[in-house]
């Protein structure tokens, strides 16, 4: 049962970014359309799990006064994995999400994981928790991509679903930066008002 | 010091452990990135005209179009012309008669900077497609005396990507073996039917015979002239281009100019200053061969 919850808590009710308001640069930067968002968030949780497990290994190896730059070459190692398989298998989307592929080694979302969880807890308990959180962030840059890219552009992964009168003339702003924080803001107010209603 | 010598041994071993993985990752990946990319540039080259090969004129700028038994089908070039938000990049292909086969713009996430949804709307087949056969003064906006429709509310782009087509297309057509289309010299005309292979042709709209092109030489100051004439049925001349010529750099060959050109359609062509044999015989030569073929007109 506990183990369970350290993968839900990811998942909605602590999820990185509409709860907790981490890892707001690449979801608000790429989340113009449901491909880019999926995309950044599935390189995150590649990045999150990976360096979870490595660091959670070498909790105990790892001096307490250097754990920072240890952490920081274990998240840049694994961010320039995915970088390079990207640029070589995925070229489309790589130019799509630009710099906000490296700036992955700073997202505040790995390394505070890795330093408030995996520094401190089990590989399995690290694993669980890195998916859950990973796959939150990835579940908000989702459905903020496809709420932008249905109203902005009027497509869902490229298809027009509103009928092609609506994409002729769609919501433009939610495809622009103003866009993203409205649909983050409202979001976040529906999360607000579901995880107080749970937690009452 | 224990703790000390721990810290750096520490930050050592992983940091050469993490060199290395990613030094297997990189020289597995770096061929297949490579790959990736020289793809990514034939396949946008392959878009926009049927070829098999491209040779390269101009890095990243020009190539030859070539069919499987090497034979040259036309040309690819591509042109950055200064959009709403910024360059637009555009890749055309011209066939052999310096029509354009196809346009390819880049998408916004391979660089494209126009307003989405506005903008960005000149990358859709609805617009880049009404491109295709279209020579360059036909490649233009309808409100620039074109062919074009603009994108609505998109002027500014619109207007760019004729421009930069335009300019491309005036810049690199003397890479082609047979450079000018008929149509360069007739514009109002949809059809040409040849009369003397390779010589005259009948140019038509909407089934009316309105003029006629032909192709005729003279001896120039150098080498010889081979030009293309539209004359009207009314026996204004339409259009002159200059098919061939090889008269001094800088002087004789200024008979290539658009504004000594122009000037045919004035019917008042005049002789250039320092480029008189070149320029006098190409005026003689035009009118001996209107009035030669006077009786097509009728």
């Amino acid at each position: 049962m506990k183990r369970r919850n350290l993968f839900t808590r990811g998942l909605v009710k602590e999820n990185a970014v509409l709860v907790l308001m981490i890892g707001l640069c690449p979801a608000l930067a790429v989340s113009g359309t449901v491909r880019d968002a999926f995309g950044m968030g599935l390189a995150a949780t590649f990045v999150l799990l990976f360096s979870n497990i490595i660091i959670s290994i070498m909790r105990k190896k790892i001096p307490n006064e250097v754990r920072i730059p240890v952490f920081i070459l274990i998240i840049s190692t694994f961010v320039t994995i995915i970088d390079y398989v990207m640029q070589a298998f995925q070229p489309d989307l790589y130019r799509a999400l630009g710099i906000f592929v490296p700036l992955i080694v700073v997202n505040c979302m790995i390394l505070g994981r890795a330093e408030a969880f995996a520094y401190k807890n089990s590989v399995i308990d690290s694993i669980l928790d890195g998916l859950g959180v990973g796959l939150g962030f990835t579940l908000a840059l989702t459905v903020m991509g496809a709420i932008r890219e249905i109203l902005g552009n009027g497509t869902f992964l490229g298809m027009a679903i509103l009928g092609e009168g609506f994409k002729e003339s769609p919501v433009i702003f939610m495809i622009l930066p103003p866009g993203a924080f409205l649909v983050i803001g409202v979001l976040k107010a529906l999360i607000n008002k579901y995880v107080k209603k749970e937690t009452q | 010091m224990t703790s000390t010598k721990n810290m750096v041994l520490t930050l050592l071993i992983v940091a050469i452990v993490c060199s290395v993985v990613l030094s297997f990752v990189y020289s597995y990946t770096e061929p297949r990135i490579a790959e990736t990319q020289a793809q990514l540039t034939l396949g946008g080259l392959k878009q926009v005209i049927n070829a098999q090969e491209f040779v390269e004129i101009i890095p990243d700028t020009l190539w030859n179009a070539v069919d499987s038994s090497g034979i040259l089908t036309g040309i690819v070039f591509r042109v950055f012309p200064q959009g709403y938000g910024g360059p637009i990049p555009i890749t055309v292909g011209l066939d052999l008669n310096g029509k354009i086969t196809g346009v390819r713009i880049a998408s916004a996430a391979e660089g494209l900077k126009e307003t989405p949804g506005l903008g960005v709307k000149i990358t859709e087949p609805e617009f880049k497609d009404q491109f295709i056969d279209k020579c360059a003064p036909e490649a233009q906006l309808k409100s620039d005396g074109g062919e074009i429709d603009a994108i609505t509310a998109a002027t500014i782009s619109s207007r760019a990507v004729c421009n930069g087509i335009k300019n491309g297309i005036e810049t690199y057509l003397n890479y082609l073996e047979t450079p000018i289309d008929k149509r360069c010299v007739f514009s109002d005309a949809r059809e040409f039917v040849e009369i003397i292979k390779d010589t005259l042709w009948y140019a038509l709209k909407d089934a009316d015979t309105i003029g006629i092109v032909f192709v005729g030489f003279t001896q120039g100051y150098l080498d010889c002239i081979e030009f293309m004439v539209g004359v009207g049925t009314d026996a204004k001349i339409s259009g002159v281009e200059i098919l061939y010529s090889s008269e001094t750099e800088g002087i004789g060959e200024a008979i290539r100019e658009k504004e000594f050109l122009d000037k045919f359609k004035e019917g008042s062509a005049e002789a250039i200053t320092g480029a008189t044999v070149s320029s006098q015989v190409l005026i003689d030569a035009i009118e001996e061969y209107i009035t030669r073929y006077k009786e097509y007109l009728k």
